[in-house]
């Protein structure tokens, strides 16, 4: 099931959650929506799963227009951000809930919907919760069911808010690992929405950045990352530098450099920047350092490896020449 | 409790000085409620059945068999038992309707669910006699067609309808609000309608909600005094709820059947409260 969003614009009083988005979404894809809060990738989401109703423009599901579908009808399946899992009913209930109410005519007898639903419940490995009730699981458990519930209808489309958004570090880590096999196991069209630039990179297939109700980038995980397209996107995935021009009178022109793509050195250098070390950390296997410009005392963070920086021996308060090897200039970045 | 520890350890600036428990203030505090609450609550009540049992358990039965007390005690259920579901739909209507859906005039419709909780029971009654009343608006349309609301059964249900109507609502606003509305949304999605969405999942989330708002309104509706007193007439036997007979047989220096009467009102009050606490408790015990 292919997904379109054509021209879509959304209000909320004053506030322009989304402004003229366009996005093709091809069929068996799992596809980021990233920003930062507010930036109205939830927005997005909701009016894909017809829970708002968009101001203007139009949704298609396999070129067929279902903008005024109801959401009861558009057979999408939702994992809200905090579960919203039915609180008085048992685990085996909420995942039957959407075979439950379906019109006697469609619906399943009782001895197929509990085939059904322990398959779901195995599929999210936890059939042996069947009898509990929500309050009683963990937040990763409670995210599996949902996942299984919104699965229960054989929904066209997957659609997912902030999915690990409420979890630990290490739960998240491995949910979204098991999302990403889970997806291509069933390869069902999916969308989710996450702030969490690493989440995304990690799990989509492609990354929608959004930002201010616009759509900067779309494009695969190495496609926004090595390539932004926007000093938006530059800054809203993974570290940069901006390197101003000290004689310029504006902030224009800036140059975009990442901090791994930086190299240092201490042989005096005309092209090079000087800056003076303030401060080393060491990360892992590489070293994070930050850097003061001697000509504007613009901060600087450059990224080494472990090995990289015992061979250079430099201390704080040292000046080093720097050098980028990659950098991006934004021409229009004032207008 | 610094008399053993030596001087030198050094006590952090942020923790305040740990001052020397007073053991008094608790227990005068504790006094104070309780003497309170016997003074203004035990002791009437206590008083109430002392009075009605002051001549003997059989005056007491006998009080209570009486017709006119019987048929106070009928009204009484009648009006309880018309205004309670009714009140009962209503509320769980607009509070559905106000904790669940964006609307224009919700506000409004919040106070207009106040405005029986802000006007005097008196004003309240007086509403229907202005409108019904022989001399109110519908008043000569109704005499024409035989149709009696004041000093008749319909005006005292009306009355009580206005005075509880509330109580229901008021419960469950909060409870539904603080509930959002992410189920009802996951139930839209998996395909729910409306009426599968509210009996499926918005009822049983507010069951208890749902029990403690007609337990208020039920013992509203079965001791309300001021408004019910304006529109009912005071007909002995016919227009007379059970607190209004109450009053009469105080008026007419029968203390002890009128403490009678009042004796099962307060019955019904220690009831309600009983239902009240269990219910809180299951509430508790399932969230």
């Amino acid at each position: 099931m292919s997904i379109q969003v054509v021209d879509v614009t959304k209000r909320f009083g004053t506030f322009e959650a989304l402004n003229g988005v366009n996005l093709e979404i091809q069929p068996g894809e799992l596809v980021a929506l990233l920003g930062p809060s507010g930036s109205g990738k939830t927005t997005l989401l909701r009016v894909i799963a017809g829970l708002e109703q968009p101001d203007t423009g139009r949704i298609l599901f396999n070129d067929e227009d279902t903008t005024h579908t109801r959401v009861q009808e558009r057979e999408v399946g939702f994992v809200f951000q905090h579960y919203a899992l039915f609180r008085h009913m048992s685990i085996f209930e909420n995942v039957a809930f959407g075979l439950r109410v379906r019109p006697r005519a469609q619906r399943p007898n009782e001895a197929e919907i509990r085939r059904r639903v322990l398959a779901l419940l195995k599929l999210v490995q936890l059939d042996w919760l069947a009898d509990r009730y929500p309050h009683q699981l963990s937040g990763g458990q409670r995210q599996r069911i949902a996942l299984a519930r919104a699965l229960a209808i054989e929904p066209k489309v997957l659609l997912l808010d902030e999915p690990f958004g409420a979890l630990d570090a290490k739960v998240r880590k491995e949910l979204r690992r098991w999302l990403r096999r889970l997806h291509d196991e069933i390869n069902l069209t999916s969308v989710f929405v996450t702030h969490d630039q690493e989440e995304a990179l990690e799990v989509a297939d492609r990354v929608v950045v959004v930002n201010h109700g616009r759509i900067e980038q779309i494009g695969t995980p190495e496609e926004v990352y090595d390539h932004p397209a926007t000093p938006f996107v530059y800054q809203f995935i993974g570290h940069v530098n901006r390197f101003r021009d000290p004689h310029a009178a504006s902030d224009a022109n800036a140059a975009y450099v990442r901090p791994h793509d930086i190299d240092i050195s201490e042989q005096p250098d005309a092209s090079a920047i000087q800056a003076t070390l303030q401060h080393a950390v060491k990360i892992g296997a590489f070293v994070r350092l930050e850097l003061a410009r001697n000509d504007n005392g613009d901060l600087v963070e450059v990224e080494l490896s472990r090995e990289r920086f015992d061979h250079l021996n430099v201390a704080n308060g040292k000046v080093v020449y720097l050098k980028p090897r990659h950098s991006k200039v934004f021409i229009e970045e004032a207008a | 409790m610094s008399a053993v520890l030596p001087l030198s350890i050094p006590v952090p600036a942020a923790t305040p000085a740990v001052r020397p428990r007073v053991r008094w203030v608790p227990a005068a505090l504790i006094a104070v409620a309780l003497a309170y609450l016997a003074l203004f609550l035990f002791v009437p009540l206590a008083a109430v059945f002392f009075e009605a049992l002051k001549k003997g358990f059989g005056f007491y039965l006998d009080a209570i068999r009486e017709p006119d007390a019987w048929s106070a005690i009928g009204l009484t259920f009648t009006a309880a038992i018309i205004a309670v579901p009714l009140n009962l739909v209503f509320g769980v209507a607009a509070a559905w309707a106000i904790a669940k859906f964006d609307f224009r005039g919700k506000s409004l419709l919040i106070t207009l669910i106040d405005l029986p909780f802000s006007v005097s029971p008196v004003i309240s009654g007086l509403i229907y006699v202005l409108i019904f009343g022989l001399q109110g608006w519908l008043g000569p349309w109704l005499a024409e067609h035989d149709v009696r609301v004041i000093f008749a059964v319909p005006g005292i249900v009306l009355a009580t309808i206005f005075v509880t109507f509330p109580f229901v609502a008021r419960e469950l606003i909060p409870l539904m609000q603080a509930q959002g509305r992410e189920e009802e949304e996951a139930a839209a999605v998996l395909g729910a309608s409306g009426w599968q969405t509210l009996w499926y999942v918005t009822l049983p989330n507010v069951k208890w909600g749902i029990l403690y708002g007609v337990i208020l309104c039920n013992a509203r509706a079965m001791g309300e005094f001021g408004a019910v007193s304006v529109v009912s007439g005071h007909i002995r036997g016919l227009t007379n709820t059970l607190p209004l007979h109450v009053e009469i047989l105080y008026n007419e220096y029968n203390f002890a059947a009128a403490f009678a009467c009042a004796s099962l009102l307060a019955l019904l009050a220690l009831v309600t409260l009983g239902i009240k606490t269990f219910v809180e408790l299951r509430q508790e015990h399932e969230t």
